[in-house]
């Protein structure tokens, strides 16, 4: 049954932590925190380190976030802090901040100066994806395999980096055929659970995860399709982990059936060439050019073909853009799918400013249930003039 | 563009209507150098606009964290900096034509909790008000706020792009990947612009930019004078200069303006006001009225020697040796002088290091942080940024406000937060210390 097995997803990212990476602590192996997609698993996986997305799960209080990094900072980012400033990421051996935006670049500074975490590196990732700048991104990749190397006393050479695009590959390609299980007339999973099995991948070694995205995927080849009638949809924007805030929207009649998030789709990436001579040179090339975030300057075009690529791939009726509040680069993309979508008459947006760790309630799930409402009757408008196909 | 179709919409029209108002009300006073040459070089800054539109010559447009001695130095491409129409019209008080700017960007979705600076800007091009260019230049400092400027710029001008990218390190390396896209920029901006580099051109622009630096630098000394023999108000200038006429001759002229101003009233030992509490001004200026730091000086002896827009820190000049050598300096000019670029990006440490600095060569008593709220970098550190100053024992105010909407935080609402903070814990603390 995958509802079982989907249980055991929720249960892995309830909190800060889970048993998996107990387990691994507990055979002595070091545990790396990062922040941004930008952060290549591999490098840190090649250090013997399990990469561990930092996340503001469990969080119900953001006051220690809030005294250094003030109200007026990305509320993921005052959590997770705050869970750092409380102790509970006192397991991570290390942590790998970037410069990915203010918020994040500022809570660098905290995790260096407040915390006690033995081992900080830090990505400056070049803020747009330009050839000319890809080798400024591979150096600092370098300067990151210098320092675990120095701090964890290993040599990350090409055969290690090998072994783990390999591992995460492996997470890829069961990530990704959960996602065309999405795409289908009727998908096998919601976009709630979607968000749960990736955000998994991300929290536990890639091994326990390909086992366990294997069992699942065998159990939805058995699950009745979801659905997608009211709606299909297509979920785009900044920071979201919390498969309950989905599941809200959701609750509304229609179903996420692809998403660009950066813990959802966005996370996996196509896969990586592993018998390359240079494997690091490979999963550069991978993540600084992968579907980038808003953050990357002079991408807006790309991403807006992307975006329309998925929404026809989805045969999604919507897109539901949301941000967290005080986000500067996701506030000029809702800006920029505005324009566009009023110049090419593309398709109708739901924008959502949202509070991390806040489930919607009335207000947002009466929007969302309007949104829906109006797909429902452009479709049905649509079929009366296409004499009732859909 | 025309500049009869410029001239034909009422914000520019009221730019151009104001701006000899102002000249005629400063100029009434002899030694207020400083703002009548403020006034004059962005009279003949604009007149140039005009001018140049009228010959059909390209533009091209950049966002604040960039520096136009390149685009100077095409010879006939004339820069625009996107923030101009909003900034000017804050600055000479005509404040609707701001908030209009403001309403119009969030009304085509730029969520409010945006940064006023690039509403202003976005808001502006929305209206169709600059010239259109022939190409863009966005970069990625001071801050996130220029990523969404840019980005937006981007969109709706419609034409070719280039970023510029500063990482997060001050180091050298830093300077030298900077100076790189700087190289890349110039065939970007011919191809665009249909002009060659001329580089003694851009040697006499450099050198242009040099005597403006020099200037500011020793105009900031004069600034160090106690008690301060000038208006607190022209300090922030700093980053307008920078900004709108680095590398013209416009700039030149009003830093020297504003030199001569600071020498002859200290030379004169012009006591310009009664001065009882000196503070550095970190953050934003009050460029919604700047007549409140009039305000200050007069009702609370309050001085603002120095602050975080005014500073040009001291890195050297521009070697104008070799291509090469311009291109380096104009990369550490743009990453480790410009205010706000310096300060704002990479960690906090360059933050609290550069205001110790200020707060120890201007001889400041006291920190007033003016937290423009849309600064998510600035109130990002400020735990950090409150232990400093708690350790090194600097009496610190934080407020909230906008730099460019006044209806976030209203004036009295700031005049009270720094009353209150003069005259009850800075002043009594000189008192106590006999330092008063």
């Amino acid at each position: 049954m995958p509802e079982a097995i989907l249980r055991e997803v929720r249960a892995l990212i309830r909190g800060q932590t889970n048993r998996h990476v107990d387990s691994w602590k507990a055979a002595g192996r070091p545990v790396v925190g990062y922040f941004c997609s930008y952060v290549p698993r591999e490098i840190l996986l090649a250090a013997g380190a399990l990469p561990f997305r930092l996340r503001g799960a469990g969080s119900e209080d953001s006051s220690r976030g809030d005294a250094y990094l003030s109200g007026r900072v990305c509320t993921y980012v005052r959590h997770v802090m705050s869970l750092a400033l409380e102790g509970a990421y006192d397991f991570l051996d290390g942590e790998v901040s970037t410069n990915t935006c203010d918020h994040v670049r500022r809570s660098a500074d905290v995790f260096v100066k407040k915390t006690a975490i033995p081992f900080h590196g830090f990505l400056s990732v070049p803020r747009t994806p330009r050839e000319s700048l890809y080798g400024y991104y591979l150096g600092e990749l370098k300067k990151l395999v210098d320092g675990l190397d120095r701090h964890f006393g290993v040599k990350i050479g090409a055969d290690r980096l090998r072994d783990a695009i390999r591992m995460f590959n492996g997470v890829r390609a069961r990530l990704h055929t959960i996602n065309r299980m999405r795409l289908e007339d009727k998908p096998r999973l919601s976009g709630a659970e979607a968000l749960a099995v990736h955000i998994a991948s991300q929290v536990v070694p890639p091994t326990v995860f390909t086992e366990l995205a294997d069992r699942l995927i065998e159990a939805l080849q058995g699950r009745a399709g979801l659905d997608s009638a009211r709606g299909r949809l297509v979920l785009v924007g900044a920071e979201l982990d919390e498969p309950e805030y989905v599941e809200a929207l959701e609750s509304q009649g229609a179903l996420v059936v692809a998403d660009q998030l950066c813990f959802g789709a966005r996370s996996a990436l196509d896969p990586i060439d592993a018998e390359t001579a240079d494997p690091l040179d490979a999963i550069g090339r991978a993540y600084f050019f992968m579907a980038s975030c808003a953050r990357m300057i002079g991408d807006f075009p790309r991403r807006w073909e992307q975006l329309k690529a998925m929404v026809r791939a989805a045969r999604a009726d919507g897109v539901v853009f949301e941000r967290i509040i005080f986000c500067d680069p996701w506030g000029a993309e809702l800006h920029n799918i505005l324009q566009r979508v009023k110049k090419e008459n593309a398709f109708p947006v739901l924008s959502l400013t949202r509070e991390y760790n806040v489930v919607p309630t009335g207000q947002v799930k009466t929007r969302v249930q309007a949104f829906v409402e109006k797909i429902e009757i452009a479709r049905a408008q649509r079929q009366a003039a296409c004499g009732g196909e859909r | 563009m025309t500049s009869k179709e410029i001239l034909a919409t009422r914000e520019w029209r009221e730019i151009f209507e104001t701006l000899p108002v102002l000249q005629k009300f400063f100029g009434g006073d002899p030694a207020a150098h400083g703002l009548n040459g403020l006034l004059e070089g962005c009279t003949s800054y604009l007149e140039k606009l005009l001018a140049h539109a009228d010959e059909g010559k390209p533009f091209v447009w950049y966002n604040l964290g960039f520096n136009s001695e390149l685009i100077y130095a095409l010879g006939g491409v004339h820069p625009v900096t996107i923030e101009l129409l909003g900034a000017l019209h804050s600055i000479l008080g005509n404040q609707r034509n701001t908030l209009d700017f403001i309403d119009g960007a969030q009304a085509v979705g730029i969520p409010a909790d945006c940064c006023s600076a690039d509403k202003i800007a976005i808001g502006a091009i929305h209206k169709g008000l600059y010239p259109a260019p022939a190409c863009t230049v966005g970069i990625n400092t001071p801050c996130d706020a220029q990523v969404l400027s840019t980005q937006v710029m981007q969109e709706l001008a419609g034409v070719p792009f280039f970023a510029v990218d500063v990482p997060y390190y001050h180091n050298e390396e830093t300077v030298r990947h900077v100076a790189g896209q700087l190289r890349e920029l110039i065939p970007f901006l011919e191809q665009h612009t249909g002009r060659r580099m001329d580089y003694d051109r851009l040697r006499e622009v450099c050198e242009i930019s040099n005597g403006t630096t020099e200037a500011i630098w020793e105009w900031l000394e004069w600034r160090k004078q106690v008690p301060l023999t000038q208006s607190s108000k022209l300090v922030a200038f700093t980053l307008l200069l920078q900004i709108l006429f680095t590398g013209s001759p416009e700039g030149l002229k009003i830093a020297r303006a504003l030199l001569r101003e600071a020498r002859e009233r200290t030379e004169r030992k012009e006591k310009f006001f009664e001065e009882r509490v000196r503070a550095v001004w970190y953050q934003d200026a009050v460029w919604t009225d700047l007549q409140i730091y009039d305000w200050f000086e007069r009702e609370l002896g309050l001085t603002v020697p120095v602050d975080i827009f005014g500073y040009y820190a001291n890195e050297g000049l521009i070697d104008t040796a070799t291509p090469e050598t311009m291109l380096y300096g104009l990369a550490r000019k743009l990453v480790n002088c410009h205010p706000m670029a310096r300060q704002f990006r990479g960690d906090m440490d360059m933050y609290i290091r550069d205001f110790m600095h200020l707060l120890e060569a201007w001889k400041a008593d006291c920190c007033i942080f003016a937290g423009h709220i849309a600064c998510k970098h600035a109130w990002g550190g400020i735990g950090l940024f409150k232990e400093a100053c708690r350790r090194a024992e600097v009496p610190l105010l934080v407020f909230e406000f906008d730099m460019f909407d006044p209806r976030v935080t209203p004036y009295e609402d700031v005049y009270f937060e720094v009353e209150r903070f003069v005259n009850e814990i800075v002043y009594p603390r000189k008192l106590r210390e006999g330092k008063a």
